[in-house]
């Protein structure tokens, strides 16, 4: 089921285009992360999506519906740093998520627990750590247990403390089968998060697919055997090889498409060589992300 | 509209410069009548125990309550600057309300400001008229109670106008500063160039001139200066003392004009533009 499908949206801010022809589709269940450097229109499009900013073209789509009033209760939306009333309580400004949700009161107490803050609802929300804001900024989101959370830099300047306990807020949701869009710098959370990521870059979507396939593609292999030089010419003449370097002590290279390291192993037992060393290293998605977008 | 109202009330109660400005509100405009009703202008013609019997209490008391409307339009300021500056505006229509919630949200707010002023000139002017007025009757003190409609109207234009302000320059401080040049200097000076007849037309000019002053120098003496001939030789117009020469009914339509162009313009603003 699709929950999400954006088509061909674009804003653009006076001569700056900061969406451009962007088109995601969401489906249900899933971790969708949006990748892509400062400036690339991660915030823009989730600022789009939660209805706050208006997209000059294109449109987008929830639960293959219009956007209107309903969606309150089924999307909870987090985008960028948590906006709340510095002189009220947590339990005042959450009443006030409540109240536009149309979300029992009671509520609070529960997602207050989730969020370990049920000590300081009665403290005003300038009194609060960063940390805690964010904490807060996720328990607004949970209010009336939405279907779908839009999250912007959840982990936004946290310590690393702060980040695994975040992290750990979004797993526990992302278990009980909520979609999850989720918009950070930090890849590293993205690659242990989500089960989906789209790239962008200059507003457009470079890349997407599932975050096991990006990491699959273009795996580094290392190889090591005797007359490497030869070993190597070998492989680039069969066509085992998309990318290549070669040392005296080793072959590093990326495999051509549909060609596995089981398939290089036995090619060059085949030929008689004898391989010393076979290491598959997996491409961080850090590194995947910095090519895409360089 | 209930939901609506209840948040504005969390918003307002719990904020402390709100409650600040309305104690003050109160006590400035309670001073001003305490204050003058010790005065006591003996001059022949002249006599102000009239500004607190009925029914000029009405008249009088809206007048000196619409001196402090101006604050309760710098409060309206705040209270909407600070959804710009804290980006609640934005948030809260992440989190469900739309745009034009927000706006029926404050209005609501300016229509409880007002509702509090009408009720504090009421209970002052009930007050007074019962205690200073001789010869009590009915009709006496219904006369010009209309005038607490008139401030009621009053009250809304300059908080309408302090709201358009405040979402036009989304900034508190600024929007404050621009607020009071407007009202004391911009159209004052936009008035001056154009002829008499038109000044009576402007914004301001209208939503000031429905209280208008006390008419106490004609009405309240029983022997008028009078000369020789029996006239009067006080030129009330001449010195600017009686209000414009508009028709009351045409200021009231006016007004409320006004107040509606702002209001369309206020949701023009906040339905086209970024939040």
């Amino acid at each position: 089921m699709t929950i999400l499908e954006i088509r061909n949206i674009s804003k653009s801010y006076g001569k700056i285009q900061a969406v451009k022809g962007l088109s995601i589709t969401v489906q249900k269940g899933t971790v969708f992360g949006i990748l892509g450097p400062n400036g690339s229109g991660k915030t823009t499009t989730l600022s789009i999506i939660s209805g706050i900013l208006k997209p000059q073209t294109g449109s987008y789509r929830w639960f293959g519906q219009e956007p209107s009033k309903w969606l309150n209760r089924k999307v909870g939306s987090l985008i960028e740093i948590p906006y709340f009333y510095p002189y009220l309580s947590l339990y005042h400004n959450l009443k006030i998520h409540c109240l536009i949700k149309d979300v029992p009161e009671k509520d609070i107490e529960r997602v207050l627990e989730i969020t370990g803050l049920a000590s300081r609802k009665g403290s005003r929300f300038d009194t609060l750590s960063l940390g805690m804001k964010q904490r807060l900024a996720l328990a607004s989101v949970l209010l009336g247990d939405p279907d779908v959370l839009v999250l912007d830099e959840p982990a936004n300047g946290l310590d690393p403390e702060g980040i695994a306990e975040v992290r750990n807020i979004i797993k526990l949701e992302a278990e009980k089968g909520k979609t999850i869009i989720l918009a950070s710098h930090i890849l590293d959370e993205v690659e242990k998060v989500c089960s989906h990521v789209g790239i962008l870059k200059w507003g457009q979507l470079i890349a997407s697919g599932k975050v096991n396939e990006l990491l699959v593609e273009d795996d580094t292999i290392i190889i090591s055997s005797e007359r490497i030089n030869e070993l190597h010419e070998l492989l680039v003449r069969a066509g085992f090889v998309k990318t290549s370097q070669c040392d005296e002590q080793e072959i590093t290279l990326t495999l051509a498409d549909e060609k596995t390291p089981a398939d290089l192993n036995s090619f060059a037992s085949k030929n008689g060589f004898t391989l010393s060393r076979l290491e598959v290293r997996k491409k961080s998605l850090e590194s995947q992300f910095l090519e895409l977008v360089r | 509209m209930k939901k609506l109202f209840k948040i504005e009330l969390i918003k307002i109660w719990n904020y402390a410069s709100f409650r600040v400005i309305m104690i003050l509100h109160f006590l400035l405009f309670l001073l001003v009548i305490i204050v003058s009703s010790q005065i006591d202008i003996s001059v022949p013609g002249l006599t102000m125990k009239n500004l607190f019997q009925f029914p000029h209490v009405w008249e009088s008391f809206a007048w000196i309550a619409s001196w402090f409307n101006l604050l309760l339009a710098v409060m309206l300021i705040l209270l909407v600057g600070n959804e710009f500056s804290y980006k609640t505006f934005r948030q809260q229509v992440i989190t469900g309300l739309s745009r034009n919630d927000l706006i029926i949200g404050k209005s609501l707010v300016v229509l409880l400001v007002a509702l509090y002023g009408v009720l504090l000139v009421f209970l002052t002017s009930t007050i007074s008229g019962l205690i200073f007025t001789r010869g009590l009757s009915i009709a006496m003190v219904f006369e010009k109670s209309y005038l607490l409609v008139v401030y009621f109207i009053q009250a809304i234009g300059y908080m309408t106008i302090g709201f358009l302000i405040a979402v036009l320059f989304r900034n508190t401080a600024l929007s404050i500063v621009m607020y009071l040049l407007y009202f004391i200097l911009i159209e004052p000076i936009i008035r001056l160039m154009f002829p008499r007849e038109a000044r009576l037309y402007f914004p301001v000019k209208i939503i000031s001139n429905l209280t208008p002053r006390p008419e106490f120098l004609t009405i309240a003496s029983d022997e008028p200066m009078l000369d020789a001939s029996g006239h009067s030789n006080l030129d009330l117009n001449a010195i600017g003392i009686v209000p414009d020469p508009l028709p009351f009914y045409l200021t009231i339509l006016l007004a409320l004009a006004y107040i509606a162009v702002f209001s369309s313009l206020i949701f023009i603003f906040i339905r086209k533009r970024d939040i």
